[in-house]
């Protein structure tokens, strides 16, 4: 375990240099690599699974590459479309709307270790942007602004089926909201803490895993999870066949590709969570920080640390991947829930199931004590 | 009100284990994963070695791939040129009789040598209903039904129809729908 007492003493050069390179690659690797190449993925791996080949016209100079140009040319259509507000539609919370939905989705991603702490050349980094002491707390209340946009959108667009599936929005998130925060209860009494990055070094041990302490807390938490991302199986906001497209029916152009980037966003959100809490975070099975040092030792002290960090980002981004691959086939499986479905779903079972996980946990917890 | 709704029985009565969700769930993602995997390995290899047909996936590229068309396919009708290079067709006019959509028409002469071959053949193509029936009529398997399906449409009707030049295919072009004409007309189930 690290000491984090180690903030004030620190030289001011260095922890702003490593906080910038944190922040951008953090951004970078949302907004670079997985707001675009998801509508990519989600594309390909619904057709494959659906028996089809999948977005393969665009082109450049006859070469496709596998389809990745869509990608490309729906930024040139979304940007260069008109970007229309309904008549009667209020123009300040219409433009605003995306922005709040968006901007959690992004910012979510602050409390999240992507690796642990390593002494660099006498300076420790310790791979998070922000190391809060609240730690999920602070995600649970920014995912419950996003869905101020949501609403907002709803609301804003002066339109029936916006107006239904903001409705649906703030009626969704509110119930799946308490029983997330239920759900997850058991994880921060198992460790005793709700800071991340302790989450994440108490994994060390395989079988610490969250998965293997709390796999009813993980089932739950995965539905609620689901429900946040307003994808199928919970999709209810944006129902397609009754909805058109739910909240963002009245939005075009570079506002609609927030809304989807913001879906994308949430969703590597949502799997870096799970990886943090369930899956052990960067650490990797049955091989400790201490073992991948000492295996890499031959090149020195600082630069086995560097390799260390690389291996360790590496396995937490590949998690983040696998993840999201069970939740495209999640999502590309389930039928839609029925908005009563939804509904007992989150309040009939998913909470007392929560309630009654929490009490055997502390149960067990009093009687390993 | 309450008690005044109607039970809908659809017929369906699950069981515990299906009740419990999370079993099933796992059973439809393995459905479906069934299907990714194999789709996505196959496609990976197919794209390796250049052989699209090892693809399990059924849909393919069209216009740079071209499906595999089934004998019994009836494209465009056309007419067969026999190995000495004349016409097979005899004038007969069964064809003429046959066609349902009267696309069909042809005017009779005669060779040199006595035999006889049709001065003029034409097949509207815009009218013509790819029934095959001009082929099943035909006594001399000389029109059949080719498994030309491509570029068939025109802008202008007055291009689709087609005269004896367009219509005249070599035999060795349809010996596939050759074959198959045979073995349909002496097999058991001749319709």
């Amino acid at each position: 375990m690290f000491d984090y007492t180690y903030l004030p003493e620190m030289n001011l050069i260095p922890y702003l240099a490593e906080m910038m390179v944190k922040i951008v690659f953090i951004f970078s690797m949302n907004m670079g690599v997985f707001a675009p190449l998801l509508g990519w993925v989600e594309r390909k791996q619904s057709a494959l699974m659906q028996d089809r080949i999948g977005a393969n016209r665009a082109d450049i100079f006859g070469f496709t590459v596998f389809g990745l140009l869509h990608t490309l040319t729906d930024a040139i259509k979304l940007l260069t479309k008109e970007d229309f507000i309904p008549r009667g539609a209020d123009r300040t919370l219409h433009y605003l709307a995306p922005f709040i939905a968006v901007v959690p989705a992004l910012v979510a991603f602050a409390v999240i270790p992507f690796g642990g702490q390593y002494e660099l050349w006498g300076h420790k980094a310790n791979l998070v942007i922000a190391d809060l002491d609240v730690g999920m707390l602070y995600i649970f209340a920014v995912a419950s602004v996003g869905t101020y946009g949501a609403v907002i959108a709803g609301w804003a667009s002066n339109n029936n089926w916006s107006l239904l599936g903001g409705i649906r929005v703030g009626a969704q998130m509110l119930s799946y909201e308490v029983a997330m925060g239920l759900t997850l209860v058991g994880i921060f009494m198992v460790y005793g803490t709700l800071r991340m990055t302790e989450i994440g070094a108490a994994q060390e041990n395989f079988f610490h895993w969250g998965i293997f302490l709390q796999p009813v807390g993980f089932f739950l938490f995965i539905a609620c999870a689901l429900a946040e991302n307003k994808r199928t199986p919970f999709d209810i906001p944006e129902a397609e066949s009754e909805l058109i497209a739910g909240y963002f029916t009245e939005y075009s152009g570079l506002k609609f590709a927030m809304f989807w980037m913001a879906e994308f966003l949430e969703m590597v959100t949502i799997s870096a969570v799970l990886v943090a809490l369930f899956f052990g975070g960067w650490q990797i099975p049955f091989v400790s920080h201490q073992m991948l040092a000492d295996f890499f030792g031959f090149l020195g002290p600082n630069l086995a640390q560097v390799v260390t960090m690389l291996i360790h980002v590496g396995v937490f981004w590949a998690k983040v991947c696998l993840w999201i691959f069970i939740l495209m086939l999640i999502r590309w499986t389930l039928p839609r829930f029925r908005y009563d479905q939804v509904m007992k779903l989150g309040w009939k079972i998913i909470l007392p199931l929560a309630l009654i996980n929490i009490a055997v946990t502390g149960a067990v917890i009093l009687l390993v004590r | 009100m309450a008690g005044q709704y109607k039970k809908v029985n659809r017929g369906v009565t699950l069981t515990l284990w299906e009740r419990l969700y999370i079993p099933e769930v796992l059973r439809g993602i393995m459905i479906t994963a069934g299907h990714f995997f194999p789709n996505l390995i196959s496609t990976a290899k197919a794209y390796i070695t250049g052989k699209p047909e090892q693809r399990k996936i059924m849909t393919i590229y069209y216009p740079e791939e071209l499906p595999t068309i089934p004998e019994a396919y009836r494209g465009r009708p056309v007419l067969v040129r026999g190995a000495d290079g004349k016409e097979k067709c005899v004038a007969c006019g069964l064809c003429e009789v046959a066609c349902p959509p009267k696309c069909i028409s042809l005017t009779g002469g005669m060779r040199d040598d006595g035999t006889r071959y049709p001065t003029t053949y034409t097949l509207n193509g815009a009218v013509c209903i790819f029934c095959g029936l001009c082929e099943e009529a035909c006594p001399e398997e000389a029109i059949v039904m080719s498994h030309d399906y491509q570029n068939l449409c025109e802008y202008d009707r007055s291009l689709m129809v087609y005269d004896k030049e367009a219509l005249l295919i070599p035999q060795e072009k349809l010996t596939r729908r050759l074959d198959y004409i045979r073995r349909r007309m002496y097999s058991k189930c001749n319709y």
